[in-house]
């Protein structure tokens, strides 16, 4: 793996590689450290999943193949796209998956999401291992119906067998495994230097005046830091909690698409089907996982890393640029039962809001043309 | 507990201090001589050695005596003049932490007037009570019998506790009515007697906040938040005020910063 | 008022507003019993069926109407719901306490099957004026269901209850309901601690409604009122189960902010003699239980704003709700609801806005499990 290193301020020799003190059997399983900014927590690896070389040049290939697929043209990579900022950069406000089935939700991006608590825009999915294994499941995306049959795809593929080997231990290819690659690779997806870092970090020049103008209202005036607050050990923009804006709750009947969604659910469907392919249910929002009404319409707050590359915006992809999600935070989002208290109209002046945009262009990493060999990328042995 | 003193301002203050007290009573007349004799004599050390006279001529000092820097103490009551230091330098760690030590010393008389001098081989010469200590050691016995020993009179309390009760009583009427408010929230809606506000676990990182705050970064929280009112600029009166009253409703709480 | 034209157009609004009040009075007596929350119940349900860990992960203190979910206790019988301490302004129904009462209505109207009545659980306005009381009207008049008044001290001290009795009625009176003899109070009745002082009414006013203003006397029922409800239970079976309402706890839990009631006691000696007896008090905006003897203790809601715990006093019964979040200006606010049992005791309902809803079970309080856990601290008050 090679992870490149931007400044001094990287503690960790981006790439290194921890020879572990290992029995025989187990010679495959090297660690991998990730490369974070001193004074950043890093991520989380799951217990049962220790990152390393094995898994994710594993991972990496899974990702890129859009053979594991029903009809042989989706793979993760396809809605997260290197290409554009790891998010979907084929235009539409949510994405499509197998025979150009529309979802009901704007794909997030991949980027850092290893540092995040939850995935996806409703939280359902608690570590990256099972994010990874839902999009295969799900009859708009990857379309397979059962986990036999993504492992039978993979095994008809004939490439994979020595690469789980190399990562498991064995050669037997099960989801699970390979949703834990994928899992690995995308842990490696970071990138946390963009101007706004530099800015922060004491070099005045790294951002525009109208960005510095963007970034005191940012904190104050247009309230953006409650949710979207700069943390510096967590960079990622995002508090990770749960709010109701607003955004497409227009004339929903809550209580109605509710009490359907539970008795769907009651009935043995996964959530992760349901939202995504039924656009009322969709906007249940976090509610559709925790079952309290104060997570009606709620979802979760995104991290705004690489925002400006990023659009369309909010969960449905409904606000097509960065002025428009500020045009739709200025008027204190939408009138619903179930807005979050905390939203009021801001009373914006025009000034105010390019400079807000002109900020949330510093948000961009610096160094994501790195990513766009992402496929090829081989470790550094 | 450091003031820095130019040339000019060191010789007003130090005339004021000698003025009203009598220990320095032979400062006062070096200081005056030091006035009358002009500005390159300003920087000369006021001698306050049982030595020293108005007529040392400058020739007899050691060199390196030519200047000196005056240190006061919070109480505005002690002060040491270090000799050899420039009073546009900061002196050496050594030198600042031998003054330091000797007016940290001399706050055991709390009242009384005292101005010490270290020298530059470090001796350190002391005058209170109108008399001269040479050759002191810090902690050691200053023949001194201050006239309260060290306690505030009553009326002094009196006065302390007047001005006190003021800016909490300012602090209280902001806290309670919604002149800060554009909405009609007061702070002690949600906090009646200051309760749960906590001051006692300052500083701590503050979640609205996204960072480690200071209890007024939470009070302007408040008022830009739940009142919909104009932050205070931190050294607002109006800022301290409320400090000051919620300080006052917890006193007694045990110090707890970053407790959450 | 300031001006003799104010003056009189309020009057005529006033006197248009008896007649409208009168139909509402006319309304009270529509009542029916059906299920209840059902929505709720449902979700509750598939939370628990999801394996979603509630907040503090307390098995003793039932979520989501939980309540509704098969025991030993009795079938519920009918249902009450409640809002209270709206606390209003005369600033439009723009303002936040307006919104926060017409949210806590639309909650109301969304109960599907309805309550049999809505409690509103006194201080309606919050510095008693006319045109505060008139707006609060205008806002709860939307209330589908029977509505029946209580009134708080801040609805009172202006003009001692003139305005709000013109407007609604006796302060204390009595009715039975499905075999449950109800009885609302005015708890927030002061010894005359203005006219020695020579304060006007406005000033009056200004001290009863700072909470902690200790300028003022402590509340109580008063002798008039503890003779007449001696009369009044003296007419009821004491096997029948009571309910009271009263705006501050018959209880004394912390004299300072009139967490109180001075006769508390006497009062208590009144009820004691009934088997069953439920009282459900506002003032103190928040989750608060108690039990003495045979009397169960519940706090309301306020839609406006939560108050801290009292620093001491505080009865070992309650399980403290979560510490709010003040940028969300509904968290620690709510409204909620009464399920009686056929037995006549109640489970209490605390439909919080921001938080996980509660439910504070007749068993729990019965069978000593609240005691017995402690009481739930929350962070430092």
């Amino acid at each position: 793996m090679r992870i490149r290193q931007q400044a001094s301020k990287f503690i960790f020799a981006a790439g290194a590689i921890l020879l572990l003190a290992t029995p025989a059997t187990n010679v495959f399983a090297r660690g991998v450290e990730l490369a974070v900014p001193a004074d950043v927590i890093p991520p989380e690896i799951p217990e049962d999943n220790q990152l390393t070389q094995e898994k994710i040049d594993l991972g990496r290939k899974l990702y890129f193949d859009t053979r594991i697929s029903t009809d042989g043209t989706v793979g993760c990579v396809t809605c997260h796209d290197p290409k554009h900022a790891l998010a979907d950069g084929r235009g539409a406000k949510t994405s499509a998956g197998v025979g150009g089935a529309m979802g009901t939700r704007n794909t997030p991006t991949v980027l850092n999401a290893a540092f995040l608590s939850t995935q996806f825009w409703d939280g359902r999915a608690a570590t990256l291992e099972e994010q990874a294994a839902q999009p295969l499941l799900n009859p708009i995306e990857h379309g397979f119906t059962n986990t036999a049959a993504v492992e039978a795809r993979i095994k008809e593929l004939g490439e994979y067998a020595e690469l789980f080997k190399a990562a498991f231990g064995s050669d037997a290819i099960t989801l699970e495994r390979a949703a834990k690659a994928i899992a690995s690779f995308e842990r490696t997806i970071i990138s946390l230097d963009a101007p706004i870092d530099r800015f922060l970090a004491g070099e005045a020049g790294a951002i525009s005046q109208s960005a510095k103008r963007g970034w005191e209202l940012f904190n104050t005036k247009a309230r953006c830091n409650t949710c979207h607050g700069h943390i510096g050990a967590f960079p990622l923009f995002t508090d990770e909690d749960y709010h109701n804006l607003g955004v497409g709750t227009q004339a929903l009947d809550f209580a109605k698409v509710a009490r359907e969604a539970a008795e769907t659910v009651a009935q043995g469907k996964s959530i992760d089907e349901l939202v995504l392919g039924d656009a009322e249910a969709s906007e249940l929002g976090r509610f559709i996982v925790s079952g309290l009404p104060k997570h009606l319409g709620a979802f979760k707050t995104p991290q705004l890393r690489n925002v400006a590359l990023t659009a369309p915006y909010m969960h449905d992809g409904s606000e097509a640029t960065l002025r428009d999600v500020i045009d739709f935070y200025d008027r204190g989002g939408n009138d619903n039962p179930y807005l979050d208290g905390g939203m009021r109209p801001l009373g914006l002046t025009e000034q105010e809001r390019s400079d807000l945009v002109a900020l949330l262009e510093t948000f961009s990493s610096d160094d994501l043309e790195r990513f766009s060999s992402l496929e090829q990328e081989k470790p550094a042995h | 507990m450091k003031l820095e003193i130019s040339a000019a301002v060191f010789v007003g203050i130090f005339t004021t201090v000698a003025a009203g007290f009598a220990p320095a009573a032979i400062a006062a007349q070096e200081a005056v001589a030091a006035q009358e004799s002009g500005p390159q004599e300003i920087t000369g050390t006021p001698r306050i050695a049982a030595s020293a006279s108005a007529e040392m001529p400058d020739e007899v000092r050691p060199a390196t005596v030519s200047q000196s820097r005056t240190v006061w103490a919070c109480d505005k009551r002690k002060m040491v003049i270090v000799e050899g230091a420039s009073p546009d330098k900061k002196m050496s760690p050594e030198r600042a932490q031998i003054a330091a030590a000797v007016l940290m010393d001399l706050m055991r008389f709390c009242n009384e007037e005292i101005t010490a001098r270290i020298a530059i081989d470090q001796k350190i010469t002391v005058a209170a009570n109108g008399h001269v200590y040479e050759n002191y050691v810090v902690g050691g016995p200053l023949p001194i019998v201050p006239a309260s020993f060290g306690q505030p009179s009553k009326r002094e309390k009196m006065i302390w506790k007047a001005e006190l009760d003021k800016l909490i009583a300012e602090g209280d009427r902001l806290f309670h009515n919604d002149e800060l408010s554009s909405n009609g929230v007061a702070c002690a809606m949600c906090h009646p007697h200051a309760s749960n506000t906590h001051p006692e676990t300052y500083p701590k990182f503050q979640t609205q906040l996204k960072k480690v705050a200071l209890l007024r970064d939470m009070v302007n929280w408040c008022i830009i938040n739940p009142l919909e009112g104009d932050a205070l600029p931190e050294d607002d009166p109006r800022m301290k005020a409320i400090e000051a009253y919620i300080l006052s409703q917890r006193a007694g709480k045990t110090l707890e910063s970053g407790k959450h | 008022m300031t001006n003799n034209k104010t003056r009189k157009e309020l009057e005529f609004a006033l006197r248009e507003r008896s007649s409208e009040h009168e139909d509402l009075i006319k309304s009270l007596q529509n009542c029916s019993r059906r299920d209840f929350l059902k929505v709720s119940a449902k979700f509750a349900t598939m939370a628990a069926a999801l394996g979603v860990i509630q907040p503090h992960g307390f098995q003793l203190v039932n979520v989501a109407h939980a309540a509704d979910s098969p025991g030993a206790a009795p079938e519920v019988a009918f249902r009450f719901a409640y809002m209270s301490d709206t606390h209003l302004y005369a600033r439009g129904m723009d303002h936040r306490f307006a919104r926060a009462a017409i949210k806590a209505v639309d909650d109301l109207n969304a109960l599907d099957p309805q309550p049999d009545f809505v409690l509103f659980g006194g201080d309606l306005a919050q510095l008693g004026r006319a045109d505060e009381l008139d707006l609060g009207y205008q806002i709860i008049k939307e209330i589908k269901a029977p509505v029946r008044m209580m009134v708080g001290e801040h609805d009172w001290y202006l003009d001692l209850g003139e305005k709000w009795r013109e407007m609604f009625g006796e302060d204390h009176y009595s009715f039975d309901h499905k075999g449950v003899h109800f009885v609302v109070l005015n708890s927030v009745v002061e010894k005359d601690f203005w006219t020695a002082k020579g304060y006007s009414p406005e000033q009056r006013m200004a001290i009863v409604s700072g909470l902690d203003d200790n300028r003022q006397s402590p509340f109580e029922v008063g002798e008039e009122q503890r003779d007449w409800l001696g009369q009044n239970l003296a007419k009821v079976d004491k096997g029948t189960p009571l309910v009271i309402f009263s705006h501050s706890p018959l209880y004394k839990l912390y004299k300072p902010w009139n967490f109180w009631t001075d006769d508390a006691e006497e009062v208590q000696a009144l009820l004691k003699p009934f088997a069953t007896v439920s009282v459900i008090h506002g003032h103190t905006h928040q989750l608060l239980t108690n039990r003495i003897g045979n009397i169960h203790f519940h706090g309301m809601l306020s839609t406006a704003w939560p108050w801290p715990y009292a620093p001491e006093g505080l009865p070992e019964y309650t399980v403290q709700m979560d510490r709010p979040d003040p940028f969300n200006q509904f968290d620690g606010c709510g409204d909620g609801s009464v399920a009686v049992r056929g037995n006549g005791r109640i489970d209490k309902n605390y439909n919080f806005w921001a938080q996980s809803p509660r439910t504070v079970s007749a068993e729990q309080l019965d069978s000593g499990v609240l005691k017995s856990s402690g009481g739930y601290k929350g962070a430092s008050y």
